[in-house]
């Protein structure tokens, strides 16, 4: 017996100490400002719209688990905005009061941005367009007290929300215009479906004050420009279907379309821009344009086998960065660092946004179509 | 699609190709709906009127190249309990729509096609189909494969889209 016991104490090994008590009703919070290189993966859940959600992503991070910071929900074809001044982010999004029957509500929610939870929120008239995410369907202006949503019923309509009362105070008429472009102060531009833009300026109630209207700068039946927009300074560029692109400066009372250039002329292959955001810019003034071959009628949806950099001052084509496998759509990190763009498999690819070299792919991650990336602020 | 046939099959390879929501016009100006009707350039309520056409046709109307679906955006309703031209059952049909313009190859003529989406249930999830020609960006909503056409109905949750016949269209 005494031998046994003794066999018993050699397999035993070191005593363990006991696990200790740990507290209950512990949730993780992100800092307010994330780091660089994090980013916003707009996942429109299309197999089940009203279910959608944005992940927060570490795009540095090797650890296929660890980088999943964070979740919040957005519903039907959710829009967003990620605010500059504030730790906030809106999302403009539609519920129906049994799921997906019922009365409709249309809710701006506003996220903050350390726990990822509603900190706010204010009732819309139930109009907003459900299009596809666009960063154009909800933008703020006046030094982010107004935000605006667009509306389509089909009648085209802008809700305005004034954030610091944080209450609904009026919606804006856009008769065949469409989508709101930040303007300087209090304002915004929206384009109109016979090829002009139109601006609309809010008093400090958001009420319209004024209202001008361009001339017809494009034409939108043999080479449209794409509604998806890259912000540079104040300057909008919009890709067009033929591979132009053309700059409009919103940085005063009213739009000036300042020049239209073809990025495409003299390079051989039929490269035309496409995809779901097509186009983004960095800090410096390089815009990122995704490109496809033998683009033509149709294609201007098809994805990315690479992305040109266009030096937007010059003009220059700086770079073009081979796709791995042909994204969708992309953001850059905020500190110009990393392109990040979702591929046809539905993951996200990260790439330096200098060299275009490939630095990992980001799947896994309980994503289903994140039509739209976002670079943290 | 010839990036997309390049893919190995996964469910969500296919959302891929597919992840605007409409078809568009083909044609555009100056088309005639039905006997004598000037097509409208704005969103037009159909879904309630009869005598449609019935066109000499062939084909799989469950697939996506089908002739009829050369504007569609979104899962055919003939895969989720309806057909081309009906919604399954317990939807409700969008009273307003886009259309579109497709040459059906029996004929050789070009029809006016009315994408009537199917409402108040979630996705389908079948037979996700996406052909862009003609697709104009939302500034013409009319021509606009991006947005969800269940308005006027009293859900908008969209559930597929019906592919109708209304009419031939001259050519421009």
């Amino acid at each position: 017996m005494k031998k046994f016991a003794c066999v018993l104490l050699l397999f035993a090994g070191p005593v363990l100490a006991d696990i200790q008590p740990e507290p209950l009703m512990v949730v993780k919070s992100l800092p307010e400002s994330y780091p660089p290189h994090w980013i916003i993966a707009q996942d429109g859940s299309f197999f089940h719209m009203s279910n959608g959600k944005f992940i927060v992503l570490d795009a540095d991070s090797d650890d296929p688990v660890g980088r999943f910071k964070g979740m919040f929900n957005g519903s039907f074809i959710a829009q967003f905005y990620q605010g500059k001044t504030s730790p906030h982010m809106y999302i403009a999004e539609t519920y129906h009061s049994r799921g997906n029957r019922g009365d409709r509500t249309d809710v701006l929610t506003i996220y903050d941005k350390a726990n990822l939870a509603p900190v706010g929120e204010v009732i819309l008239p139930p109009k907003r367009s459900s299009n596809m995410p666009t960063n154009f369907n909800l933008q703020l202006v006046g030094d982010e007290k107004f935000a605006l949503v667009y509306n389509f019923t089909p009648g085209q309509s802008v809700s305005v929300v004034d954030l610091d009362k944080r209450e609904f105070v009026g919606e804006i008429p856009i008769p065949g215009c469409a989508l709101v472009y930040p303007m300087a102060g209090s304002a915004f531009a929206s384009l109109c479906g016979d090829g002009a833009m139109l601006s609309v300026q809010l008093d400090e109630q958001g009420q319209q004050a004024s209202s001008n209207r361009t001339d017809r700068f494009f034409d939108p039946d043999n080479d449209p420009l794409m509604e998806k927009a890259a912000l540079h300074k104040g300057i909008a560029y919009f890709p067009s279907f033929n591979g132009a692109i053309t700059a409009i400066d919103l940085n005063g009372l009213k739009p000036v379309v300042l020049d239209t250039w073809s990025i495409v002329d003299g390079i051989d292959g039929g490269w035309r821009p496409g995809g779901i955001s097509v186009i983004s810019a960095n800090s410096t003034g390089k815009l990122y344009v995704m490109m496809h071959p033998d683009g033509g009628k149709g294609t201007h949806k098809s994805p990315g086998f690479e992305i040109w950099v266009i030096d937007a001052g010059s003009h220059d084509l700086v770079r073009r960065i081979e796709m791995t496998t042909p994204v969708l759509t992309i953001a850059l990190t905020r500190d110009d660092g990393l392109l990040v763009g979702t591929n046809v498999e539905m993951n996200i690819d990260v790439y330096d946004a200098n060299s275009g070299e490939l630095l990992r792919t980001l799947a896994d991650f309980g994503q289903e179509t994140p039509f739209l990336l976002h670079g943290s602020n | 699609m010839k990036w997309l046939d390049s893919l190995t099959e996964r469910r969500t390879r296919t959302i891929a190709q597919r992840t605007s929501r409409r078809g568009f016009l083909g044609k555009l100006a100056g088309v005639i709906a039905g006997s004598a009707a000037t097509m409208p350039l704005l969103p037009i309520a159909r879904a309630a009127e009869g005598g449609n056409p019935a066109p000499s046709e062939s084909g799989d109307p469950n697939s996506c190249e089908y002739w009829r679906y050369c504007a569609i955006d979104g899962f055919l309703c003939g895969c989720c309990g309806g057909t081309m031209n009906s919604c399954p059952p317990g939807t409700e049909m969008s009273p307003i729509t886009w259309i579109g313009t497709c040459e059906n190859p029996v004929d050789g003529k070009s029809y006016i096609i009315s994408y009537n989406d199917c409402c108040g249930k979630s996705s389908c999830g079948n037979c996700l189909c996406m052909r862009s020609e003609g697709d104009r960006p939302v500034y013409r909503p009319q021509l606009s494969n991006d947005l969800n056409w269940c308005l006027g109905t009293k859900s908008n949750v969209y559930n597929c889209s019906t592919a109708i016949v209304i009419g031939t269209a001259l050519d421009e």
